[in-house]
């Protein structure tokens, strides 16, 4: 064994990651993010980055951008959870974490939103992501040109490499050496699995299927002040021991330890436009029913497939009369969702399928396009772990109610279930809008997305499935049941080289306003069948790193005010130096 | 009462020849605690006696379903009927102790608690509710009975079937398509269901764990608190330990 390898394994989990303290700066005694020393600008106070939305791209970009002095103020439509008094471990209590407001979906075959896919609040959707953050592989980034299907990105998977092991340091990252895509280790060590992943793992082997444990955005070990997992089963429903990673705890306090402003509750209804200069000047938002408007020099729009495509849809002007940076009609096109059916297997022994986080156990062996299958692309089978409520509507996904259905759940202890990531194709008539005569509680028109599938997507789907059934087969399972659903959203707003066909460069800048950006998983052409959460994640991490670079295209001269307000004060005070 | 084998799968649905369960009324008695109906695998395994385990706002949102019964207040007296019934029949609870599904869902709708999305073809979920109660009337109507409420079990049973699989016509049903209909409302009625501690009893869960969590996943492994079920057990070792005298 060479030193090198012995040092690492010496060293595993002990690495702290370079320029980022989160982990440190939260308080050992309880979970909420300390928010006394935060910074607070006023909203005449022309910031260097207004960002609308913190989640996972969002609260990466603030954290980073941050770090490097920028003034950045975040504009988060939900709250700023406190994990202590806000999070419980119940199901149905977790109403509160999801993205509730109306809205419509359609198409001919239409996706669930809501709790199945869309985020609200400080944290955004990884609060209640089961945790899984494996990256995409090098083929992603080029399926135009390998497969003849989807687009190619303008970015190539190494431009986010060193982003990707990065930000695996710093959630962190636990899991088994991974052989898939581009070869890589783990930060963490793999947490232990339940008897479930056990048995579809034997079940796989036997069919030559190599799963994996991991790879999970949960500590194994403490980690700054960040306890071990507990083994809960609540992944779903929010960490409320903060072991598992979201921008809360990884990237928000040490944003805010370096200045940036997290003003939750404020909802941003238009990006405002300077009709003569084509620059955006700030954002209008809502706070405790009052409409304000922050001044920004640069405005990153972060709040996810749907309602970033809203946003700059509701953001009419003389130069936009369609939305902003939508001239060439590419906003809200080609959203995503990856096809995510379930199969469930029954076993003679108990498994208790709710212990554990329920992301265990991964396979990426059916990732890529393999022509004797008769799709383009591929898919991932991950575990689930689904808790009383969500097995409920996978009973009843097969078709069984009434008696039938209390058996099945009389019966919850003795499953175990696998889940499917199926990569669906990006069309262009999959597409977000505002539907003109529908409201929210602002008055602000509503997101309307049709979703259709095509043919390989079905194929693809169908395969899956089939492949999983077979597992719990060659595993022993005594029964099966099979239900369909969607799982993750991106797409929307996605980077090409080509302004006709895109919204955004491969800086993230929109081709037809030189200081709007979009930093979230709209931005991606394709989608892998990995979930997303890492890779927007490292997308604004590389999109920080261009920004610092570039800067944004700002006055030659920038204003550099003193920060005041780092005390306790009440109330915001103008800071303005300028 | 036959001993069953819970290791062999024969009692599931799919494996028996009329895809049928068998009745529940083979099932142990619950001894501790309450399930739905008072049958349940785990007899003895009650999650509430594990409530001060729990965290505070996690023990004070369970316990507020248990001990709070919500008033009808979204759905007018006959609506309440007839979809009582409806609730009651898609959960299987045909005698008390019934966990209060329809109250439940009626309290989420009153407060207006939507799930964040909406089908296109589609009326808000609301309005769904009240319209299902008309469309059940109706459906049963073309069975011959005055109503859904009034009409026999197996007329109801036949009308579920049908929303189940898309199959209603008429009236309503050519309006607001049926299956997504059962959707939207199987949605609203399982989270409910079991969202009820008296459903976690029944099926075995272990419930919330925070903060001691969960340490024993292996084969057959379980927590030193968690239920054991019924038919693991020598009867009369444990009647002995339990102190209970033969009858």
């Amino acid at each position: 064994m060479s030193r090198r390898h012995e040092l690492r394994t010496l060293l595993r989990g002990a690495v702290r990651p370079p320029e980022n303290d989160s982990a440190f700066l939260l308080d050992v005694h309880r979970r909420a993010v300390p928010t006394e020393r935060m910074a607070r600008y006023d909203d005449s106070f022309s910031v260097d980055l207004v960002i609308v939305g913190a989640g996972a791209g969002g609260g990466t970009l603030a954290q980073r951008l941050a770090r490097r002095g920028w003034k950045v103020v975040v504009l988060e439509s939900g709250p700023f959870w406190d994990p202590d008094e806000d999070w419980v471990s119940d199901e149905a209590g977790s109403h509160r974490l999801y993205w509730t407001d109306k809205r419509i979906t359609g198409g001919s075959d239409p996706v669930e939103l809501g709790k199945n896919n869309s985020g609200h609040g400080v944290g955004g959707s990884m609060v209640h992501y089961a945790g899984y953050c494996p990256r995409f592989h090098p083929s992603d980034f080029e399926v135009r040109t390998r497969d003849g299907v989807g687009e190619d990105w303008p970015i190539s998977y190494y431009d986010l490499k060193p982003h990707y092991e990065r930000l695996e340091l710093e959630l962190p990252v636990a899991g088994d050496y991974w052989p898939w895509g581009d070869p890589h280790r783990y930060p963490h060590t793999a947490h232990p699995v339940n008897s479930g992943a056990d048995v579809a793992r034997a079940g796989a082997r036997k069919l030559g299927i190599d799963m994996r444990v991991g790879p999970v955005g949960i500590t194994n070990g403490a980690f700054g002040n960040r306890p071990h997992c507990i083994y809960r089963g609540y992944c779903l429903q929010g960490c409320k021991v903060n072991a598992k990673a979201s921008p809360l705890v990884t990237h928000l306090p040490d944003a805010i330890e370096h200045g940036a402003e997290i003003r939750a509750d404020c909802m941003v209804t238009r990006v405002e436009i300077d009709d003569s200069s084509g620059r955006v000047t700030g954002v209008r938002y809502i706070h405790d029913g009052v409409e304000r408007f922050q001044h920004a020099e640069a405005v990153a729009v972060a709040g996810y497939s749907i309602e970033t495509p809203r946003l700059l849809l509701n953001s009419t002007s003389r130069r936009f009369p369609h939305g902003l940076a939508n001239n060439n009609d590419q906003v809200g096109r080609c959203v995503m969702v990856q096809g995510a059916p379930q199969v469930a297997g029954r076993f003679p022994d108990e498994m208790r399928m709710y212990k554990a986080p329920p992301p265990e156990i991964c396979s990426e062996q059916f990732y890529e396009t393999d022509e004797r299958r008769g799709f383009a692309r591929g898919f991932s089978i991950q575990t689930v772990g689904p808790l009383p409520i969500e097995h409920a509507q996978h009973v009843l996904g097969h078709g069984h109610w009434g008696a039938a259905l209390r058996e099945y759940m009389r019966d919850y202890n003795h499953w175990y279930t696998l889940g499917i990531l199926s990569e669906l194709l990006p069309l262009p008539e999959n597409r977000v809008t505002v539907a003109a005569d529908e409201t929210d509680q602002n008055g602000i028109p509503v997101a309307r997305m049709d979703y259709s599938q095509c043919e390989n997507d079905r194929k693809n789907i169908a395969f899956a499935k089939q492949t999983i059934c077979d597992i719990f087969e060659a595993a022993g399972a005594q029964d099966l049941l099979v239900t369909d659903r969607y799982a993750h959203l991106v797409g929307g707003c996605r980077m090409g080289s080509d302004p006709d066909r895109s919204v955004v460069d491969s800086d993230h800048r929109t081709w037809e306003v030189p200081n709007l950006f979009i930093a979230d998983g709209s931005v991606m052409p394709t989608q892998g069948s990995a979930n997303p959460a890492l890779t927007i994640m490292a997308l604004s991490s590389r999109l920080a790193e261009r920004l610092e670079l570039k800067r944004t295209g700002g006055p030659a001269t920038r204003r550099r005010p003193r920060r005041l307000r780092r005390g306790s004060g009440p109330a915001p005070t103008a800071v303005d130096a300028g | 009462m036959a001993a069953r084998d819970f290791r062999s799968a024969e009692h599931l649905p799919n494996l028996r020849p009329d895809r049928e369960p068998a009745s529940p009324e083979e099932l142990p008695r619950q001894r501790n605690g309450v399930t739905p109906q008072m049958h349940g695998r785990y007899p003895d395994y009650n999650v509430l006696d594990e409530a001060d385990h729990w965290d505070e706002v996690t023990r004070r949102l369970v316990l507020e379903r248990v001990e709070k019964m919500p008033p009808i207040r979204f759905f007018t007296q006959p609506e309440a009927v007839t979809l009582g019934i409806f609730c009651d029949l898609v959960m299987a609870q045909d005698r008390e102790p019934k966990i209060p599904v329809l109250n439940m869902v009626d309290a989420k709708l009153f407060a207006g608690e939507l799930d964040g999305f909406r089908y296109a073809d589609m009326p808000d979920d609301r309005e769904t509710w009240r319209r299902l109660a008309v469309g059940l009337d109706a459906a049963a109507r073309q069975h011959g009975a005055g109503d859904f409420a009034g009409a026999g079990h197996d007329i109801q049973m036949r009308v579920i079937d049908a929303l189940a699989k898309g199959e209603l016509h008429g009236e309503v049903w050519d309006e607001m398509p049926p299956s997504k209909t059962w959707k939207v409302v199987s949605r609203a009625i399982l989270s409910s269901f079991y969202s009820h501690p008296w459903a976690w009893n029944e099926i075995g869960y272990g419930g919330p764990a925070y903060p001691r969590g969960y340490a024993r996943f292996g084969i057959g492994q379980r927590e030193s608190w968690e239920g054991a079920p019924a038919f693991e057990r020598d009867p009369v070792e444990d009647t002995e330990r339990r102190g209970v005298q033969g009858t």
